[in-house]
């Protein structure tokens, strides 16, 4: 298996992560050991992929000022701006 | 026109049969790559060994993007339907816009998804789904941990476990809790579907060259900075991947009003005929929805769904499920180990003492009152997650059994998925 370029970059919390094309922005932060996505509403816990389809909105971020964005299924794209 | 939600094993041969048939086709599916959460595969950017068994999924796809009579509609997603004088609409958000697809026929694949038991710690980053941990590596090349513990139970943890450690992640251990001998409840099924054996032997095999073995009978028990807790046993490890079977997906099959039921193990699938006719006339349903059972169950169904598969193939496949069922029962065992500090809804952060104080305090008397009281199940997931989950612990809680009309009443949601107010009221600009 060969590792295509991470030709994408996108900022996560104002840090710049790189990503290949394909890959959702938990994927690529995943793979930068950026374990932590969010913190929680009430008892502000650390949150991370949990089932990597979509169907848990465990992993939700603010993508491009958009909240609620599940980042397992979104696909980073040039200059994404991403936030917890 | 015949609308199949759901690209995966099921809905694609339901797609490619219905082609065949003269019958136009509009292949509805949240992905952008065709395969659902079972052919999973990197995309084309990636150099890579194809596997075997990937041979049969690629001849599928070819026939899908070379038919004209298919339409693949990709990174849609269906979140309300209704059927109107023999017409069924189907609202679907695409790249943030509403549009409405109507058909005649609508056959439903939407697959299922890893059931998750709540324990300490599975809150935390690091716990996740086998099926997380497969799509990370399987569709964007990601291991998601160096040192991984996978437990819980079913045949899905062995390819987990064998993907993950070819891939160079070390399996500190690999946990199915229910015992080997069980398998005795499945020699039927076996016998009528010899492939199976070779695939477990296939497994069992690259599981021993890989030099992992699998403890029978133990699970995770915690999981906290970074030791995971085995019985006794205490491991480090960076990941903990735990799924305890699955859920169907029924979300649109009830918005539509189709008859769901519940089978012996609890699991609400919906009920469909010899045709995979759901109870409403002209929805039709294939695949994980109508009970789990692989994807040669999967295929068998969709075809059939679409007007032309093999019945005998379908039984095999069944029998071999209903089989399976009994091999991998999850046992009761977790709801009376459950300490009251757990979190039992991941959204709304619930904890059991949560739901035992509405019941003791507040006077639940069911699911459905606990979650009104507490919140548990209403958060963005709609009770994906926790719903079956919240309602065993009331249960146990007040020593009955779940209601079925309870079961099914927490598998079915009004929604398929939040829509924001733009995307509604974009209005319903695009017709098919």
């Amino acid at each position: 298996m060969i590792q295509p370029n991470k030709s994408l970059t996108f900022t996560f919390n104002g840090e710049s992560f790189g990503a290949i094309p394909g890959q959702t922005i938990a994927a690529a932060l995943l793979q930068a050991e950026r374990t932590t996505l969010r913190t929680t509403r009430f008892n502000d816990e650390p949150r991370s992929i949990f089932c990597g389809i979509g169907i848990c909105w465990d992993c939700v971020v603010t993508v491009n000022g958009v909240s609620n964005q599940r980042s397992c299924l979104i696909e980073v794209s040039d200059g994404m701006v991403v936030k917890s | 026109m015949i609308a199949i939600i759901g690209a995966g094993p099921a809905g694609l041969a339901a797609a490619v049969t219905a082609a065949k048939k003269g019958e136009k086709v509009i292949l509805i599916d949240s992905s952008t790559r065709l395969g659902g959460q079972y052919w999973r595969h990197l995309p084309s950017n990636w150099k890579q060994k194809r596997l075997p068994y990937f041979a049969e999924a690629q001849e599928l796809f070819d026939q899908v993007l070379s038919s004209p009579l298919i339409t693949w509609y990709s990174n849609a997603h269906v979140w309300q339907a209704e059927k109107k004088n023999e017409i069924f609409y189907l609202y679907v958000v695409k790249n943030g816009v509403e549009e409405v697809i109507t058909a005649q026929k609508v056959i439903l694949a939407t697959g299922a998804y890893d059931r998750s038991l709540p324990f300490p710690g599975w809150t935390g980053p690091g716990v996740m789904t086998p099926g997380a941990a497969q799509a990370m590596l399987k569709t964007h090349g990601v291991l998601v941990g160096k040192k991984i513990v996978i437990a819980g139970t079913g045949p899905f943890l062995l390819p987990v476990a064998t993907g993950l450690a070819s891939a160079g992640a070390e399996i500190v251990a690999l946990l199915e809790a229910n015992k080997q001998w069980r398998w005795v409840f499945n020699v039927h099924g076996l016998l009528l579907n010899p492939s199976k054996i070779r695939e477990g032997v296939y497994y069992l095999k690259k599981l021993r060259s890989l030099g992992i073995s699998i403890q029978y009978g133990s699970t995770v028990t915690s999981f906290e900075a970074g030791i995971a807790t085995i019985g006794k046993k205490e491991i480090a490890c960076d990941v903990v991947a735990v799924g305890w079977g699955f859920v169907p997906e029924l979300s649109l099959a009830g918005i539509l009003g189709a008859k769901l039921s519940v089978q012996k193990d609890g699991t609400v699938v919906v009920d469909v005929d010899r045709n995979q006719e759901t109870s409403i006339q002209g929805l039709f349903a294939a695949g994980e929805s109508t009970g789990i059972g692989g994807s040669v169950l999967a295929i068998a169904e969709g075809e059939i769904a679409a007007g032309k598969g093999n019945r005998v193939t379908r039984w095999r496949a069944q029998v071999f499920a209903k089989g399976l069922q009994r091999v991998y029962p999850v046992s009761s065992g977790w709801l009376s180990s459950l300490n009251s500090e757990v979190t039992l809804c991941r959204c709304e952060e619930v904890k059991v003492s949560d739901i035992q104080s509405a019941i003791d305090e507040l006077g639940a008397q069911d699911g459905r009152s606990a979650k009104l009281l507490t919140r548990a199940g209403m958060g963005l997931c709609q009770g994906r997650v926790c719903g079956r989950n919240v309602s065993e612990v009331v249960a146990c809680h007040l020593s009955r059994e779940v209601p079925d009309r309870e079961r099914i009443a927490s598998a079915s949601r009004p929604l398929a998925g939040p829509i924001s107010l733009g995307e509604l009221g974009d209005g319903l600009g695009k017709k098919f």
